[in-house]
């Protein structure tokens, strides 16, 4: 744990939210586990997992299995130091360790997010408890309920030879930097963590 | 003609260009030109200057693209973000804007002879008067060219927009135009900015940075998504080669994403008609709650009423927003 917590605390910055997200088509457990594990291990506080046909989402349980397992693999004894919450209850499956979080997502936490969203305040409009002119950005925002509790991602790990974000929060990822690695089959610590100094290294300038 | 440079491809470039397009070519490209400051630094010279090479570059790529085909493109010209620059970086953009537009108006033949349709995309209200002024006299003026398409994205983030729609709906509901069960993902496609345009195949960015900065986030989240590192002043021919070679790359996996997300789409729209349909025959009694024919036709019935509803919600939306442009053409006039 303490070689973990100093890596982290030796990059420049560190993200609060990095988004996992996969676009090879047979996404591994055990590989997406390291990962999670790795970003909890390293102090990222939000973590969110996402591949474009929701299979992580629809197998939730069999990640959770697969994080507890390499948990305490990895980070050894120190496990029994933290509780582990799951709220398989809860559909987007958040997973409460230390002091990290995670979410996981598929493309149903994206555009149809916002549409849901639109649709309630639309309600609320025909019910003349709301006029449109209410509706602005700051509005919207609040009302989208995919990542409740979440920051928007700082940053996305992209995995596999797809170019492209496969609907993964297109609201939220506005100011994501956004980094590719070719595969997270076999991914290793190493290649994780050059991806986060890598993150470490951008500029950002909002905008100015 | 200044907002594209006139002139064919060289031959080594038409060499090039005749092998890319052997293979599937993107109809609509959209570019975050970006690295213009750090150009000007680069050069040693005047963010202003790099600005205005910046413009350059655009107008010879607008040629690129015309020469390979590409019919579309959309650029992120001013950002709403940007207004947080320095007063003389920002009063420097407003004149770059007050210049070029008013040129573009005074070629109104060579827009005529090229077919190029020009559309101002975002905030506009936000924007000095008389600015947006040229801007609705340039949109009206080339409103129904249709050989090429350059929309040019000006006092906008994404984010602005995709608000802009959900109120637009919200106002459709106030009007009783819609119900709020019409609101679905196509018709929030139908309120963007970019609804006249498909979205785009292929997103650029130049000069390293691998964000998107709120620009088309709804339209390109199945897009390919090139980032290179060249500076956009800098940006050349074979740059552009390159990104459409990766858009080829991507081009089976994206379509394949693209369809089973639509498939999807439907497919839920399709249960959420059919949990309509099932509760208005509890409502009608349980005679005719298993007949089928009965089913059939409420549910063509509601699509049809839910049809017309949105055509009618949309032909007013056009109205407001033709309407926009046109009373800024008679305060100018």
């Amino acid at each position: 744990r303490q070689r973990w917590r100093a890596d982290g605390r030796a990059l420049r910055k560190l993200p609060v939210h990095v988004g996992l997200v996969v676009t090879e088509e047979e996404p591994s457990y055990a590989d997406m586990a390291s990962l999670v594990v790795w970003c909890m291990a390293v102090g990222i506080s939000y973590v969110s997992v996402y591949d474009h046909n929701g299979i992580f989402k629809r197998n939730n349980s069999r990640l959770m299995d697969e994080i507890l397992k390499q948990q305490q693999e990895l980070i050894g004894l120190d496990c029994s130091k933290y509780t582990v919450e799951f709220a398989n209850q809860d559909k987007t499956g958040q997973v409460l360790n230390c002091q990290s979080t995670l979410k996981v997502l598929s493309p149903e936490d994206g555009k149809a997010d916002i549409v849901k969203a639109a649709r309630n305040f639309c309600q609320l409009v025909a019910q003349q408890q709301r006029t449109h002119t209410d509706l602005n950005v700051n509005v919207l925002d609040d009302l989208l309920s995919s990542t409740n509790g979440f920051p928007d991602p700082d940053l996305v790990l992209k995995f596999g030879p797809v170019d492209s974000t496969l609907g993964f929060l297109p609201w939220h990822i506005r100011l994501t930097e956004i980094i590719s690695l070719p595969s997270h089959l076999n991914i290793s610590y190493e290649e994780f963590f050059s991806a986060l100094h890598h993150y470490a290294a951008c500029e950002q300038r909002w905008g100015k | 003609m200044s907002w594209i440079r006139e002139g064919e491809l060289t031959i080594i470039e038409r060499f090039c260009a005749n092998i890319i397009k052997a293979g599937p070519m993107p109809k609509h490209v959209a570019f975050i030109m970006d690295g213009n400051r750090r150009y000007a630094q680069k050069c040693h010279v005047e963010r202003q200057e790099g600005h205005s090479q910046g413009f350059e570059k655009l107008a010879q790529t607008l040629r690129w693209c015309l020469n390979l085909g590409i019919q579309e493109v959309t650029v992120y010209a001013f950002s709403i973000e940007n207004f947080k620059r320095s007063k003389e970086e920002v009063d420097g953009l407003m004149d770059l804007a007050r210049q070029k537009f008013s040129r573009l108006l005074e070629e109104q033949e060579n827009l005529k002879k090229h077919g190029v349709c020009i559309r101002v995309l975002g905030d506009l209200p936000l924007l000095p008067v008389d600015i947006q002024e040229l801007i609705a006299q340039a949109v009206l003026a080339t409103r129904n060219y249709n050989k090429c398409f350059l929309n040019v994205c000006f006092a906008y983030t994404s984010r602005h927009e995709i608000s802009n729609a959900v109120r637009e709906m919200a106002w459709g509901v106030e009007q009783g135009l819609l119900e709020p069960s019409d609101v679905s993902e196509s018709l929030l496609d139908k309120c963007l900015y970019t609804n006249n345009s498909p979205d785009p195949d292929l997103l650029i960015r130049t000069s390293g940075e691998v964000r998107l900065s709120d620009f088309l986030l709804w339209q390109t989240s199945h897009s390919c998504l090139v980032f290179q590192s060249v500076l956009w002043p800098e940006y050349s021919f074979w740059n552009l080669c390159e990104a459409i070679l990766r858009f080829q790359m991507n081009y089976s996996a994206l379509q394949k994403a693209r369809d089973s997300y639509m498939e999807e789409r439907r497919r839920q729209q399709m249960e959420r008609d059919q949990d309509y349909v099932t509760r208005k025959l509890q409502q009608e009694g349980s005679a005719s709650h298993g007949d089928s024919r009965r089913r059939r036709t409420l549910l063509q019935k509601c699509t049809a009423m839910r049809e017309e509803r949105i055509q009618g919600f949309l032909q007013a939306l056009e109205h407001k927003r033709a309407d926009f442009f046109e009373r800024l053409c008679t305060v100018s006039a």
